[in-house]
């Protein structure tokens, strides 16, 4: 066999890199990139890439037709358009806190120059805050005036309308009172009467339909909000809520800036000093004693105080993936040995059994539910519990806010996470082959070398199916969970939005879907992946 | 060592191996097979497929639990498997997951426990080397072909300095040019060596070739020893002054005749309990 050429090379680990992560689909693009059979692979593209990417248009024109004519309690279905636009404004908020933070922890020089930064900024969006709003009142006007031009004969058809009308029932009231007079006089039957009466109604009704539909055009044209209008006044509100933001800023950046705070402290803690120096009784010198320490107390923790961040999507969702990695990891080391316990060993296999049978359709909701009695137990008072003051501490896991709803929502997820994967696991281990099994025998292995060599690696590839499921399962399981204990994170992010009800709470709704499910690929793909690497022959299913 | 434990280094006695049959008696797939290894010797045992030739050899090897009879080695009597008869399986029965090197390296490390991490290399790279793998030590058995990966599996028995190496088919599952090579690796090694040999094999040539005593296995149920036969060649042997040989036929044909008689006697056998059925057939429909 020639020796390969580096060109050659590259593409053979390009395909193989492709091949590992699950991603087959783009073989043709990196083939045809090398000029390999383009015919071929050109029509592999058509058909495995272009088709599926149109049937998602197709998808979202269908969608995009359908939603805005679905009319619900909480407005239209959003369109695709709308998720999109949320996504924007969910990522605005989040960015929005990252420089309050940042603006609340500044101190000296940098703070004084963002604040003359943040104080140019308002004066610009001030202006054009202004100048916006100005635009908006034109409109405004203009639309106002255009909707009275074409307000006015319905109007006048309208008092014209209700004024024959009245007219109409006064005849008619008379010409009953007339009828009745004559029956009265025995003139006439009661029947005539009654048909009189009767055709007299239906003739209302008619009158106020005639007037319910004009009434119904005028209201149709008060309602309508025209395009222009309503994008002077989504663009004259979005300037306005940046405007309140950068004060917010120069708020945090002055008053409420940390190190401000501290400073301020410090100050009272000096100024009750030179007090006690000067105090003369002992009454006086004590107060004063007590003044200095409990101000000094108060600038130390200020001066630990940290920003406090409202929760975006982007936190929720670093929380969750916080969540799902601890309630995973806690499946995964129960699953793994008890699993390799049961499939080395059959009566552990027939003691585990009915537990697994009984436990594993268990609902995860019931799960939640015992593990908050349960976990809160262990934690009377979270706030100064070492365990979460340690994982507080920590440089990035810190920023989550961890708290006994974190570790009882993990407890759900690792409960339900862990059946797949230790049956699993029992499977792998009791399904290694019988010939692997007799080189151990003939070889006099002993138990940790035919654990570590032989029987651990041959289920390996079984074992990581199993967490596959398990990561799946968890990541369902973590989001109902949050949703029902408040427990920060994504599930919460929904069900928050879901209680809020404002005008993007449905288009909120269905970007934490999207998210949820983008996430739940990656994390899935992640484990194809893993999977694959500890595989050791080449024929690892791709799914 | 006295001159006893050496012409009766391997003895087995009567070795039986019977599955329970919940209908009935228990089935004696062998029964009474007796055998004594020379040291140094090469025994093949031939025989129709299914025969239970391949019980003997797990037997003797320990993978396989004796129902009854005995078996010693250099004079002390062995239940269960262990290093000291290493075999080689019909399938190379690598570990996937390890390079060639690594494999051999697993029962190195059982057998040598106080040697260090280089001297046991060394030890590996020279069975390696020995089965002609010196190119391929760290390639995983999926890179290499039949016959290489079956040269680790050999590399591993021997590498264990076995007192008695066992060899299943070994050669069974490969082409018949790659199985003459490897027959010669195994003997070069062999004559060397002078490892006490079993060979199971269905191959007449290969067990002329190889062994200096050929057993033949009547055919199961119950079987045992047939027959005997000396191979009195000389060693190291080269395939093509035996294939001259002017007795290598006689050895051939005495081979062939008795498989063809154990071929006959089970048709015969199968004839008498068709006849036996029919008969009863009939009894039934007369009384009928």
């Amino acid at each position: 066999m020639p020796e390969q050429t580096r060109i050659e090379k590259i593409k053979y680990g390009l395909l193989k890199t492709i091949d590992v992560s699950g991603f087959k689909v783009f073989d043709p693009v990196v083939r045809l990139f090398f000029g390999e059979e383009p015919q071929k692979q050109v029509k592999d593209i058509t058909r495995y890439m272009l088709m599926p990417i149109l049937f998602v248009c197709c998808c979202l024109v269908i969608w995009n037709f359908v939603a805005p004519r679905h009319k619900t309690k909480s407005g239209e279905v959003p369109t695709p358009e709308q998720v999109w636009s949320a996504l924007k404004v969910n990522d605005t908020l989040h960015n929005r806190e990252n420089e309050k933070e940042s603006d609340f922890t500044l101190s000296d020089k940098e703070r004084d120059e963002r604040i003359k930064e943040v104080e140019i900024l308002i004066a610009k969006k001030e202006e054009e805050s202004k100048k916006l709003k100005e635009d908006l009142t034109t409109i405004d006007a203009e639309v106002t005036k255009k909707k009275d031009e074409s307000l006015a004969p319905l109007k006048a058809k309208y008092t014209e309308l209700k004024a024959a009308h009245k007219e109409a029932r006064a005849e008619r009231a008379a010409e009953a009172q007339k009828m009745a007079d004559a029956v009265a006089e025995k003139k006439s039957g009661t029947e005539d009467l009654l048909t009189l009466l009767r055709q007299s109604n239906k003739t209302k009704e008619l009158e106020k339909e005639k007037e319910q539909v004009v009434k119904d055009q005028i209201a149709k044209i008060n309602d309508d909000k025209p395009k222009v209008l309503q994008n002077a006044k989504m663009a004259s509100d979005s300037v306005a809520t940046e405007v309140q933001h950068l004060k917010k800023r120069l708020d945090y950046l002055t008053s409420g800036n940390r190190s401000m705070k501290v400073g301020k402290a410090k100050e009272s803690a000096t100024t009750a000093l030179t007090k006690l120096e000067s105090a003369q009784s002992s009454a006086e010198i004590l107060a004063a004693a007590k003044t200095v320490v409990k101000s000094e107390e108060r600038a130390d923790k200020i001066a630990k105080q940290e920003y406090p961040r409202a929760s975006t999507i982007w936190f929720q969702m670093w929380r969750s993936l916080f969540t799902v990695f601890i309630g995973f990891m806690m499946a995964a080391v129960v699953a793994i040995p008890v699993g390799i316990m049961c499939g080395l060993n059959r009566v552990a296999m027939a003691c585990l059994t009915p537990i697994i049978s009984i436990f594993k359709p268990v609902s995860p909701v019931v799960w939640l539910l015992i593990f908050q009695i349960v976990v809160g137990a262990f934690f009377p008072n979270p706030e100064t519990h070492p365990f979460f003051l340690f994982l507080n501490s920590l440089p990035i896991v810190g920023r989550l806010n961890s708290n006994p709803a974190l570790i009882f929502s993990a407890c759900t997820v690792a409960m339900c996470a862990l059946w797949p994967a230790l049956v699993n696991t029992a499977l792998g281990v009791s399904s290694v082959e019988n010939d692997h099994i007799n080189v151990a025998k003939v070889l006099r292995l002993g138990l940790w070398s035919r654990l570590t060599k032989i029987i651990i690696p041959s289920s390996l590839p079984l074992v990581f199916a199993g967490l596959r499921i398990s990561l799946g399962v968890g990541w369902m399981v973590l989001i109902a969970a949050e949703a029902l204990s408040s427990s920060e994170g994504l599930g919460k992010y929904v069900w928050d939005q879901y209680q809020n009800g404002s005008s993007l709470t449905f288009a909120n709704i269905l970007l934490a879907c999207f998210v949820i499910g983008i996430i739940g690929f990656i994390l899935d793909r992640i484990m194809i992946v893993l999977q694959r690497a500890v595989s050791f022959d080449d024929g690892a299913a791709t799914v | 060592m006295s001159k006893s434990t050496s012409n009766r280094y391997v003895e087995i006695v009567n070795l039986t191996k019977a599955y329970p049959n919940p209908f009935g008696r228990d089935i004696e797939v062998v029964k009474d097979f007796n055998m004594i290894l020379k040291k140094g010797e090469i025994v093949s045992v031939i025989g129709h497929s299914g025969c239970g030739k391949s019980t003997v050899l797990t037997m003797v090897a320990g993978l396989n639990p004796i129902s009854a009879g005995e078996l010693a080695v250099e004079g002390k009597q062995v239940s269960g498997p262990g290093p000291d008869r290493s075999v080689v399986f019909q399938s190379p029965c690598l570990l996937p997951w390890m390079t060639s090197l690594e494999n051999v390296m697993l029962g190195v490390k059982q057998c040598y426990p106080h040697g260090s991490r280089k001297q046991r290399r060394q030890i590996c790279e020279h069975y390696l080397n020995l089965v002609g793998l010196a190119d391929s030590m760290h390639k995983y058995p999926r890179e290499m072909s039949g016959g290489m990966q079956q040269r680790v599996g050999i590399a591993r028995a021997i590498a264990l300095k076995p007192q008695v190496l066992l060899l299943d088919e070994p050669f069974g599952r490969l082409d018949s040019l790659t199985r003459m090579d490897l027959q010669d690796t195994i003997l070069e090694i062999l004559d060397r060596e002078k490892i006490t040999t079993m060979v199971i094999t269905h191959d007449v040539d290969e067990a002329i070739y190889m062994s200096d005593r050929i057993c033949m296995m009547t055919n199961g149920p119950e079987a045992t020893v047939g027959q005997m036969l000396e191979v009195p060649f000389a060693r190291p042997r080269v395939r093509a002054e035996i294939l001259d040989h002017p007795r290598y036929y006689d050895f051939r044909f005495a081979l062939i005749a008795f498989l063809e008689k154990q071929e006959h006697a089970k048709d015969a056998h199968v004839k008498s309990v068709h006849e036996k059925l029919r008969e009863s057939q009939n009894e039934l429909v007369a009384a009928g």
